[in-house]
């Protein structure tokens, strides 16, 4: 296999695809480069909204354009503002900080981490209620910023495909930025 | 040109290892290549040459290890993939490797380097079929004494061009705690058996006073031996193997030839890098517990609790290389949570060498490829000479999955959705020490769950139980009749997959495994301990992959004085998993001192019929656990790989078991519990800004546990960090953390 097909790819995508194929895609010499295209493609396909899809986060959320922002979006269509802040910072946060909350999530109950040291974490969608991330930190640990993509760079030098409104400011967190006004 | 001799060896200057070393460094830091080749000249003339003449070298390392583990070995040596036997440069750069564990090409050149800068090549000299041997941290780049080097020079008429290695993981490292990774150490010289790099033998030969101080001064003397000869009968072979090589092609071509061959894999392990990330910046974070506060009264500096923290940022260099930057991470301590830099990075390479090291030689070319940052004063960098790495193999191999965790969000945001899991898996060794009844003393390392976890969910299945390792391509847990045979007094009453011990989500992570070892005939005396990578205080990774949970920790449950003999009698049915030790025990038929700890126990003075259980090896999910198939659930009751009353919990399923093994859906209950199980997110959380606002207010009061405020002081003595911490809570800089 040289290329993985949109068909498969979509299969990939929704996991209902057959074994051997993951299979023979994890035995391709080299990952075929258009693979993101295909993939945005598909993801496009498959959301309610218009924006265009610049890059998959997570698998509900995506950094897309919004006139001439780079916001981060639910597939739900919530929207969670500009993507250089930790987007968990819009969302609905619940802790489980009792032993009894941690073992409705962890089994054994020997499993399940000590309230006595660590909370657990669960960050929900205001719009679809959809759980995105669980971090288990101790109380007072800042939020993870999981991912934060260099989008310009990526669409240039690895895609070859530059991005229009392209600025050294859009690979800069502001996530600080946004506590500070608060 | 006059040839300028470096007289007391009797070789030109450019023939001995100090200005190779000089060499490499300056050529690259000046071009960016590998000893400055900017052209693959030999490969370029004649490639099939250069293939054939590499499939040699890449046939004698695995033609080591695949007979010097039937020369003599212990069984974790032999049996397991606990080992590796490697070709590197003069320079201690790798050209090849056998299977095993491959990412130890860190610590090679550590070795080397710390005998070329010592003036070894003078003094005890290095010549052709010398032994060196070491293990230590700080000098040789060993993670922990428990990984043993064998190093063996090859030269040609008095000029070092290659050095046959070896490493593996030997049975016991002779520290105060007995096995394999003493976790109540205070500093290095509690450690065991750590040795810097030394001569130990020559022509191929160990002199009898290194047998003898593998006897005197470790428990499992005769084992470490035979891993000892293990080691050198595999260096010797690919000794013999790259004389051979080299008489055919003659030594310049072999040079020449090796150079290039570590410049092609820096090039395409470059290119499998930027054919699969994505540039930007990835973080993650982990969390140790070192418990000591009270274990003991000598050493007053150590008698206290420690939450080690590990928090990494991925990025990537301009090239589209590897930066890794720990800054955050804990400041070392009087525990054996520590490493250097060399075992660090043998750490971090467990999961960048395998991933990245494909359709191309696997060689050195990965380390040029890769800016690990480890802050002096760290836990993986301390500014002192003696702090202990002992149980270095649980915040490194944390470090190396924060790694691997960036690397598979970056597939599964590009597309390669089939290369992507949630990369945790756990590992547990129980070990100690004893007397038999007739007065012969041992030690021990039960290695089985460390040799093999679950692999993590993927964002499209679940993750598969007892089928990878981190830290090598062998993932195998041994055999129990072979750990009972060596580990006289541990018997297997339970060996299995521990059910809904995993980290659930859409896609759950393989479920971990576990063991009941029953003690009998335990002689004088006999005191139990483990090593481990986590305890179920904290998940192994703080972050789950997005919306599925983390791996939980390594599961610890010991019983004492317990009725087994009766349970025997009455109808057999015992206990078979950590799990149901604590359920017999809950429902009365187990009785005796049961705990269940979420930290490393102090060692336990054991007898005939207790117990000491574990679980290990879990794996993460992958998405919201409310979206998973209801038959995937039902599917997991079926097999006895989810329990009933956790499916309903954890899922919302409502199913019940027969006898017989059928499972029925309550479709109706099933929708009810669901539904409720949604709306209690909208019910029971709050809006970030609002939640961001409380903790606040908790950091500005202080209202969080001592130790806890330790560890932010710990992170936060490191300047980024400290802004980082400070600009989230947005703390003012004369606050006192
Ligand atoms: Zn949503």
């Amino acid at each position: 296999m040289e290329v993985v097909d949109k068909g498969l790819l979509k299969q990939l995508v929704e996991g209902r695809i057959a074994d051997d194929d993951v299979d023979e895609m994890r035995r391709m010499a080299k990952k075929d480069h258009q693979r993101f295209w295909t993939y945005l493609d598909i993801l496009q396909e498959k959301v309610s909204w218009d924006n265009t899809i610049l890059m998959r986060l997570n698998d509900h959320l995506y950094i897309v354009m919004r006139g001439n922002e780079r916001i981060v979006k639910c597939d739900c269509g919530h929207e969670y503002g500009d993507y250089r802040v930790n987007w968990k910072l819009h969302t609905d946060i619940r802790t489980r900080d009792t032993q009894e909350s941690m073992e409705k999530v962890y089994y054994p109950t020997a499993a399940a981490p000590d309230a006595d040291w660590m909370e657990v974490r669960e960050f929900f969608c205001p719009g679809c209620s959809a759980q995105l991330a669980v971090e288990i930190v101790p109380p007072g640990y800042p939020l993870t910023f999981e991912a934060f993509p260099d989008l310009d760079r990526f669409y240039r030098e690895f895609m070859n495909k530059p991005l229009e409104d392209e600025s050294p400011d859009w690979f800069k967190d502001k996530t600080a930025d946004y506590l500070a006004a608060l | 040109m006059a040839t300028v001799m470096k007289e007391t060896l009797g070789l030109p200057i450019e023939k001995t290892l100090a200005y190779k070393l000089k060499q490499r460094d300056e050529l690259y830091n000046e071009s960016g290549c590998y000893w400055g080749i900017k052209e693959l000249t030999l490969k370029n003339q004649d490639p099939i040459k250069f293939e054939q003449f590499f499939s040699r070298l890449q046939s004698a390392v695995f033609a080591a290890r695949e007979k010097a583990r039937y020369v003599a070995a212990s069984p974790g040596g032999r049996e397991m993939g606990e080992s590796v036997w490697a070709l590197a440069t003069a320079e201690g750069d790798t050209l090849a490797m056998s299977l095993g564990f491959i990412s130890h090409c860190a610590a090679f050149p550590v070795s080397v380097k710390h005998m070329i800068d010592n003036d070894f090549e003078e003094n005890p000299g290095i010549n052709d079929a010398d032994v060196f041997g070491t293990d230590d941290p700080m000098t040789s780049g060993a993670p922990h004494p428990g990984d043993t080097y064998t190093l063996v020079p090859i030269a040609v008429e008095g000029e070092v061009v290659a050095w046959a290695c070896s490493v593996n993981h030997i049975m016991e490292a002779g520290a105060p705690q007995a096995g394999s990774w003493p976790v109540f150490t205070v500093d290095t010289f509690m450690d065991g058996f750590v040795f810097p790099p030394m001569k130990t033998g020559e022509n191929l030969r160990q002199a009898k006073w290194w047998d003898n101080l593998w006897m005197r001064r470790t428990r499992a003397g005769a084992m470490n031996i035979l891993d000892d000869k293990m080691r050198l009968a595999g260096c010797s072979m690919i000794h013999g193997s790259i004389h051979e090589i080299i008489q055919e092609y003659g030594v310049e071509y072999y040079k020449q030839a090796c150079k290039e061959i570590i410049e092609e894999s820096r090039i395409m392990i470059l290119d499998n890098m930027r054919a699969s990330l994505i540039p930007g910046r990835y973080e993650g974070s982990s969390f140790r517990i070192s418990m000591l506060k009270g274990q003991q009264k000598i050493w007053a500096h150590a008698d206290r609790n420690e939450m080690v923290h590990v928090h990494a940022v991925f990025s990537q260099d301009e090239k589209g290389g590897i930066v890794f930057d720990t800054e955050g991470s804990s400041r070392w301590g009087y525990h054996g949570f520590n490493g250097y830099p060399g075992g660090s990075d043998v750490g971090l390479f467990l999961g960048i060498t395998t991933t990245f090291a494909h359709s191309c030689k696997a060689s050195a070319g990965v380390n040029m490829n890769v800016n690990s940052i480890y802050h002096k004063g760290s836990i993986y960098n301390p500014d002192t000479e003696f702090a202990s790495c002992a149980n270095i193999w649980a915040q490194s191999m944390q470090m190396q999955c924060l790694s691997s965790s960036a690397i598979h969000r970056n597939f599964f945001m590009r597309g390669y959705l089939e290369e992507a899991f949630a990369p945790e898996d756990s590992w547990d060794g129980v070990q100690g020490s004893g007397v038999l009844a007739d007065g012969t003393p041992y030690g021990f390392t039960n290695f089985e769950w460390v040799g093999g976890g679950a692999m993590g969910a993927y964002p499209f299945k679940d993750g598969t139980p007892c089928t990878w390792a981190q830290h090598t391509q062998l993932c195998n847990v041994g055999n129990s009749e072979e750990f009972e045979y060596l580990i006289p007094p541990l018997h297997h009453l339970g060996r299995k997959l521990e059910p809904g011990y995993c980290g659930h989500g859409k896609y759950r992570g393989g479920v971990g495994q576990s063991s009941v070892h029953w003690m009998q005939e335990t002689g004088q005396r006999l005191g139990v301990t483990r090593g481990g990578s986590a305890t179920s205080m904290t998940s192994y990774l703080a972050s789950g992959m997005n919306g599925g949970y983390p791996a939980p920790g390594v599961v610890t449950v010991t019983a004492l004085n317990t009725n087994i003999p009766e349970l025997i009698k009455a109808d057999g049915d015992t206990p078979t998993t950590a799990g149901e030790v604590l359920e017999y025990a809950a429902e009365g038929k187990l009785t005796g001192e049961v705990t269940s700890w979420k930290y490393d126990p102090p060692e336990q003075s054991m007898g005939d019929n207790d117990l000491w259980a574990n679980a290990a090896g879990a794996s993460g999910g992958w998405g919201d656990p409310l979206e998973r198939e209801i038959s995937s659930v039902v599917e997991d009751i079926r097999i006895g790989q989810l329990p009933e009353s956790f499916a309903k919990t954890m899922y919302g399923v409502v199913a019940s078991k027969n006898k017989l093994g059928e499972v029925t859906l309550d479709q109706a209950a099933t929708k009810h519990e669901q539904a409720a199980l949604f709306a209690s997110r909208k019910a029971e959380s709050k809006p970030a800004v609002e939640w961001w606002k409380e903790q606040k207010a908790k950091v500005e009061s202080h209202s969080i546990r001592e130790e806890l405020l330790e560890m932010y002081r710990s992170s936060t003595s490191f300047e980024g960090y400290n802004k980082h911490y400070r600009s989230f809570w947005q703390l003012d800089d004369d606050f006192e953390i």
